[in-house]
């Protein structure tokens, strides 16, 4: 999305007069109030945002300042900014900028990642020194469409996964490989190679196989064996076998830039809570189930 | 003529594909078969009409029977149980699996049966820490008797049953006899061969007898369910000339009896999972194949030049096509020989009649194809469809079969039991 598409010419208007915080403020209100039905609006409205700003300051150290109402009975998100020829002083940080905010009673997501493009925007001179140049409305809607600047739409894996993960390389042997996993408590692992690019995986269901031979997978039911050693074969064959002789390779993996619906959807079709987090063949991270559950749904 | 031409080169094109395996069985099947519609030699009609619905639903039907009941775990318990009846010891189970081996393979199949039996011998043959190859060797020559005593019991005689009016119990009172005579003289091969291989110790003997064969019977109500429906599905087949109804429509209501037991779950494993489409497909393709040969008049002047040889004469016939089958078995997979041999017969059929030859004189020609197919597979290691799936598994468990292997001890089962097919063939129909 489109910064640019979020902004409205008509809320937005350059200062050269002193004014007080206060008088922006009404001036800003009035030009959303003129275009859009507001619940509440006029005094009591930049009541409120007086009563926010006094809370915590809305002021940052690039010069921006974007106070913020929660309305009731609202469902929409609303922007209007004011840029300021004098700086107005914001408990000792002086602001050019000034960018009101609107939106619904829950805290959406959409309004976290619009502040962090603006803030995003609002440590880049060169960019803000353009945008200052600007008349009117019109002209810096077009000018920030230039620039291209998007609003994430979601989250994605990258913000969540972990980026450091335990990884292996396809030529150590199983038993660096079990110590790895039993250290780290990992049940899987990305292989790469030296430079870091993304082989496959291996988990701990590759290495209990080494133990349970083919043919037995064969049978449907081992419930008549109770005393088969599994692992007499795996002990066995820990400094013989390779990482590259079990691990698997093909294997589905997700880029860091898809979305928590995507991964879900992927875990779940695939019946699999770890995946590879890859692009251009470069491993990136994991992501497991419990991430998105952690993260996203009890966040 | 050109069009026969044609017709040979793609039937050629496509046998050798599906002997070297070079692309999937079915797929070459597939091409195979439709090649002959693109290139006008058969028009589609007829090459849909040359396919065997009597024999595409009954493969259908048992695989769904064989799913369901694999699924009770009988077949596991059967082998686990023989093992342990054997107390153990490697000779008597080899025999015993041997037996156990055919008698399964005679209901459900050679391919089946080895699919079942040959896991469960590894697992034996690593508790007694011997190796399982001998085991596996002798399972699979079991395999394709038990399945050449029977109608259902391997695809070369489903074919045969299908093409020709024979009944299941035409089969029995004509193979059976034969093949339990082969099997047995079998068993005393096998003394002569491994009396002296094996040695296991009291250890790991006790081991195998601590095998709990209980718990595989996890649902007895649908273990009785399942085989009152095998026994009144053989029951049908037996009294097939009474009833008189299909061999395929037996088939598909013995499964499809039994996919009703199955919750919704199990019914689209067995669909999708169980069923080998695949198997299905291939059995198409090669009936449409087949026909081009027929439509052509290749198998009609191939007829001609086999009865030139023989003088006509049933006897001399009856011991060319055994012993050819048996040869040419052996060296290519059945299913496709047995297919471009059937039409064969049904033409020599007419020239005996022509000839007025009595219609009886046909029965040991028939008989010899079905005892050279099925025995003849033995011979070498990519005689038939078992001796490739068992080979696979035992590579798959680090027991590698070379054909070498496998044809040492296969060709001496292998003309054993085309010495006793002749000598029955003669007894039987010629004295």
């Amino acid at each position: 999305m489109l910064l640019s598409n979020f902004l409205d010419a008509k809320t937005i208007f350059f200062e050269s007069r002193i004014r007080s915080r206060e008088e922006i403020y009404h001036d800003m209100v009035s030009r959303i109030c003129n275009h859009y039905p507001l619940p509440t609006c006029g005094t009591r409205l930049v009541d409120m945002i007086l009563a926010r700003d006094a809370e915590s300051s809305t002021a940052y150290p690039t010069g921006i300042a974007m106070p913020h109402v929660r309305m009731d009975g609202f469902d929409d998100t609303l922007i209007s900014i004011c840029f300021l020829e004098h700086p107005l002083d914001y408990e000792g940080t002086p602001v050019y900028v000034i960018v009101l905010f609107i939106t619904e009673k829950a805290a959406s997501r959409l309004y976290l990642n619009i502040v962090a493009a603006l803030l995003k925007l609002s440590k880049d001179e060169e960019s803000m020194k353009i945008l200052r140049q600007q008349k009117d409305g019109h002209s810096l809607i077009a000018a920030i469409k230039r620039f291209g600047i998007t609003i994430k739409e979601n989250l994605t894996i990258s913000d969540i996964m972990e980026t450091k993960p335990i990884t292996i390389m396809p030529e150590q042997n199983l038993r660096e490989l079990a110590s790895l996993m039993n250290e780290h408590n990992q049940a899987f692992m990305p292989v790469v190679d030296e430079r870091g690019r993304y082989l496959g995986e291996v988990d701990i269901l590759c290495l209990l196989k080494v133990g349970v031979p083919d043919y037995l997978m064969m049978l449907d039911n081992l419930n008549f064996l109770s005393s088969y050693e599994p692992l007499e074969n795996l002990f066995e064959q820990e400094d013989l076998l390779q990482v590259a002789d079990i691990m698997r390779r093909d294997q589905d993996t997700l880029s860091p830039d898809a979305s928590i619906i995507e991964a879900s959807h992927e875990m779940i079709q695939k019946n699999k809570r770890f995946f590879a987090v890859v692009k251009n063949n470069h491993l990136y991270g994991i992501i497991s189930a419990m991430d998105i559950f952690k993260k996203v749904i009890r966040a | 003529m050109s069009l026969m031409l044609i017709a040979l080169v793609i039937f050629a094109a496509t046998y050798i594909l599906i002997i070297t395996e070079w692309i999937n069985k079915m797929l070459a099947a597939m091409v195979g078969g439709f090649l002959i519609v693109l290139t006008g030699i058969v028009h589609q009609e007829v090459a849909f009409r040359a396919i065997d619905w009597n024999v595409i639903f009954f493969l259908i039907g048992m695989m769904m029977v064989i799913s369901v009941l694999k699924d009770t775990g009988i077949f596991m318990y059967i082998a686990i149980k023989t093992a342990k009846l054997a107390k153990g010891y490697p000779l008597r189970i080899m025999m015993y699996m041997f037996l156990a081996t055919a008698f399964i393979s005679a209901f459900m199949g050679s391919v089946t049966s080895i699919m079942i039996l040959v896991p469960i011998v590894l697992l034996i043959a690593h508790e007694l820490k011997i190796t399982p190859i001998p085991f596996i060797i002798t399972m699979v020559i079991a395999s394709n008797m038990g399945g050449a005593a029977t109608m259902i019991g391997d695809p070369p005689n489903i074919l045969i049953g299908s093409a020709t009016s024979y009944t299941f119990m035409d089969f029995i009172l004509n193979l059976t006899p034969p093949v339990l005579i082969i099997t047995f003289s079998s068993l005393g091969l096998i003394w002569l061969l491994y009396r002296r291989a094996m040695r296991v110790t009291n250890q790991n003997r006790v081991k195998l007898m601590e095998f709990k064969e209980t718990g595989l019977i996890k649902n007895k109500r649908k273990l009785i369910f399942g085989l009152v429906i095998l026994v009144l599905m053989l029951t049908a087949l037996a009294l097939q000339s009474v009833i008189n109804i299909g061999t395929a429509t037996v088939a598909m209501t013995a499964g499809l009896a039994m996919m009703l037991m199955n919750n919704r779950k199990k019914v689209d494993k067995v669909l999708t999972q169980d069923i080998d489409w695949t198997t299905i497909f291939f059995f198409m393709g090669l009936f449409m194949i087949v026909e081009s040969l027929v439509e052509t008049g290749f198998i009609s002047s191939l007829a001609q030049k086999v009865l030139e040889l023989t003088n006509s004469e049933p006897k001399a016939t009856s011991f060319a096509i055994l012993w050819l089958s048996g040869l040419f078995s052996a060296i290519i997979d059945n299913v496709p020989f047995v297919a471009a041999m059937i039409p064969m017969l049904e033409h020599i059929g007419v020239v005996f009649k022509t000839n007025s030859l009595p219609a009886s004189a046909m029965h040991p020609l028939w008989w010899s194809l079905a005892l050279g197919t099925c025995l003849g597979g033995n011979g070498t290691l990519i005689g038939a469809s078992a001796n490739i799936v068992a080979a696979g598994i035992a590579q798959r468990n680090g027991f590698p079969i070379s054909f070498k292997d496998f044809t040492k001890i296969g060709a001496i089962f292998t003309l054993n039991s085309m010495l006793i097919s002749s000598l029955f063939i003669w007894l039987r129909y010629f004295s």
